[in-house]
């Protein structure tokens, strides 16, 4: 729905009071999104971290086990698990737990007795920075492509991007990881094979070990984004009100980006919201192809050695990343086409 | 439908793809020329006559280890897309007509998975539930099903809002017998099509998590598994990759072919006026597309 307030009654008169009516009633929308996207998350949040702290009591691990080894006392078992509080009720170890976590702690190690929350915040540096890249290229690639296939529909520039979107999605990220590190990496030798260099130490090389991982978790989204958007402005093409605004004789650009870009780019923006948590989960083979130490590396670590509140830790950060993800993507989507609030 | 399936290209292509590695799945680890777990000396061989896609690190003949590997590798993603039917679609019908305490429940725990990375999650849990297949499956066809929740439940809301069902409610009929005369009709194709995606979606994670050593262990072969150990040997073995990553490839694509080519068929959604030439060849006679709109 467009603003009203072009059509207000005259006593609305200068187009200073105009103006701010729109901001007005823009910021109010925002903040009705961010408030149900809010009544939203509490519960999921609740749901997501009492299932991720059953973990420990469903997979019956114990510190004991990683620290004292197959062979330990039930007496050695039980003083460890007391010293870890694993032998008070359920939720009262789950309530201790949820608040320490409010208050962004997410507990120690039982491997090395390290706190998690430092543990992952060093991961996190490594894989977020790959994955705004990751999603950059995404975007940047995604909305390209998927406009010039819907501006030239049906033509050959068309099909060979819906062909090349095609491989694009069924690629795994592990092969496109293996192929860029083959020809970029052993063949070119362009591009490191892996590693991580710090943004302090320079950004040519920072970038330089950034570009590949970032490419080869970009595939998915790229092929997302771009047939989302291909479909979503073909349809809005096809829509009467461009129809008449042709008639009307307003320019093609005008056309485009004030009635289709508009009303088409809506599903690209939603697709966009459910990529991150699968660039987030790529990151886990993708930092194991190219030797990076993030937070998929962290995770895949911790769960194969039995760390359960590393686990516990990372599943967390995860939830609150893809959520603060998801929620900025409705706000944008509430600003860009409102209908879509209507659904959520 | 089968047949309106098999006379497009798309649902052609698809079916022979998807029976080729149907056929491997079943007979493959039959076929295997060679133990595929039998080490020897000829490490790192090149394609000959004997080892026809060469040896591994260890020697192995990688043909036998492909093809003994296509069933685990094909068994996980059936196994994912089933579980992720039964968990979605059942609460997706219910949903609807359980009442609202029911469906906010439902919705929320929808919400929740769908907000879970699940390839982070997958590992995590079955790595902690122990390291087995079973597990691994389990878990991701939960964390996928959200899919089948919300295409089962937005199909049958449409249905249960149209006017024939209304006009069956007012003349008696109970809400078990509209759900199996209507809504299944509806509901069926949409379930189609996200089975047939969720299938290679499930494929790309089964030989993702395969690939890190999850799930199936080492020495059993599995595609993904073979990716992840010519990983170390790329420098000496660069071709290695080519055989596991096409079938992967082509494994996923017969499953999306087999998606666009279910829901042409059903005519769902505007998918069918996108592309002019598939509608037309299915008779659904597509308005021209108007092209003068170009920047």
């Amino acid at each position: 729905m467009v603003s009203t307030a072009a059509y207000a009654p005259q006593f609305v008169s200068s187009r200073h009071a105009i103006a701010a009516i729109r901001v007005r009633r823009a910021a109010g929308r925002t903040l009705i999104t961010v408030a149900r996207s809010i009544g939203i998350f509490v519960p999921v949040f609740i749901v997501a971290t009492f299932v991720t702290f059953a973990l420990r009591a469903v997979s019956g691990l114990s510190p004991a086990r990683i620290q004292l080894g197959e062979e330990a006392t039930p007496a050695a078992v039980h003083r460890i698990e007391g010293t870890w509080g694993l032998n008070r009720p359920f939720l009262a170890q789950y309530w201790s737990w949820f608040t320490n976590i409010l208050h962004g702690n997410l507990g120690r190690s039982w491997s090395n007795g390290v706190n998690v929350s430092q543990l992952i915040g060093d991961g996190l540096t490594v894989s977020l920075s790959v994955a705004t890249l990751a999603l950059v290229i995404g975007i940047v690639f995604g909305f390209g492509l998927g406009t010039l296939a819907a501006l030239r529909r049906t033509t050959w520039i068309d099909r060979v991007i819906t062909a090349v979107l095609t491989v694009f999605a069924v690629t795994p990220p592990f092969v496109v990881g293996i192929v860029l590190v083959e020809v970029f990496a052993v063949s070119l030798r362009w591009f490191p094979s892996g590693g991580f260099v710090p943004f302090g130490a320079g950004a040519g090389p920072w970038f330089e070990h950034l570009l590949l991982p970032a490419l080869a978790l970009s595939f998915d989204t790229v092929a997302v984004v771009a047939r989302q958007l291909r479909a979503g402005l073909i349809g809005a093409y096809q829509e009467n009100y461009v129809t008449g605004a042709v008639v009307r004789g307003l320019s093609p650009r005008r056309i485009f980006f004030r009635h289709v870009l508009r009303n088409g780019a809506g599903p690209a923006l939603a697709a966009l919201g459910l990529q991150f948590p699968a660039l987030i989960g790529g990151s886990v083979v993708t930092e194991w192809i190219f030797g990076l130490q993030g937070f998929g590396r962290f995770a895949n670590d911790a769960a194969q050695a039995g760390d359960v509140p590393s686990v516990q830790g990372v599943l967390v950060v995860s939830i609150v990343l893809v959520v603060t993800f998801n929620l900025i993507v409705n706000v944008v989507l509430g600003r860009v086409t409102p209908a879509s609030q209507r659904g959520v | 439908m089968v047949r309106r399936i098999l006379s497009l290209r798309a649902g052609r292509l698809a079916a022979g793809i998807l029976s080729a590695i149907a056929l491997l799945a079943i007979f493959g680890p039959l076929l295997a020329p060679d133990n595929p777990l039998g080490s020897s000396s000829k490490t790192l061989a090149g394609p000959s006559g004997q080892h026809w896609l060469g040896t591994d690190y260890l020697g192995r003949d990688v043909f036998s280890r492909l093809l003994d590997g296509s069933r685990d590798s094909v068994v996980g993603a059936v196994e994912v897309a089933l579980v992720a039917l039964v968990v979605g679609v059942i609460p997706g019908l219910l949903s609807v007509y359980l009442g609202r305490v029911f469906e906010w429940t439902s919705l929320r725990l929808a919400d929740t998975l769908i907000s879970l990375p699940f390839l982070v999650f997958a590992v995590a849990v079955t790595a902690l539930l122990g390291n087995g297949i079973t597990q691994a499956m389990l878990v991701v066809g939960v964390l996928v099903s959200p899919v089948f929740f919300r295409v089962s439940r937005a199909a049958t809301l449409a249905v249960a809002r149209s006017q024939y069902v209304e006009v069956a409610l007012i003349s008696g009929a109970s809400v078990n017998w509209i759900v199996r005369r209507h809504v299944w009709v509806k509901v069926l194709p949409a379930v189609a099509v996200a089975l047939a995606q969720t299938m290679g979606v499930g494929f790309i994670v089964v030989s993702s998590l395969s690939f890190l050593g999850i799930g199936v262990q080492p020495p059993a072969p599995t595609w993904g598994g073979l990716l992840a150990s010519d990983l170390n040997y790329l420098h000496y073995q660069p071709w290695a990759p080519v055989a596991p990553s096409v079938l992967i490839m082509a494994t996923v694509w017969g499953c999306n072919l087999l998606a666009d080519a279910i829901r042409d068929v059903s005519g769902e959604t505007g998918r069918a006026l996108i592309n002019t030439r598939k509608a037309q060849a299915n008779g659904l006679g597509a308005k021209r597309i108007p092209v003068e709109g170009r920047v």
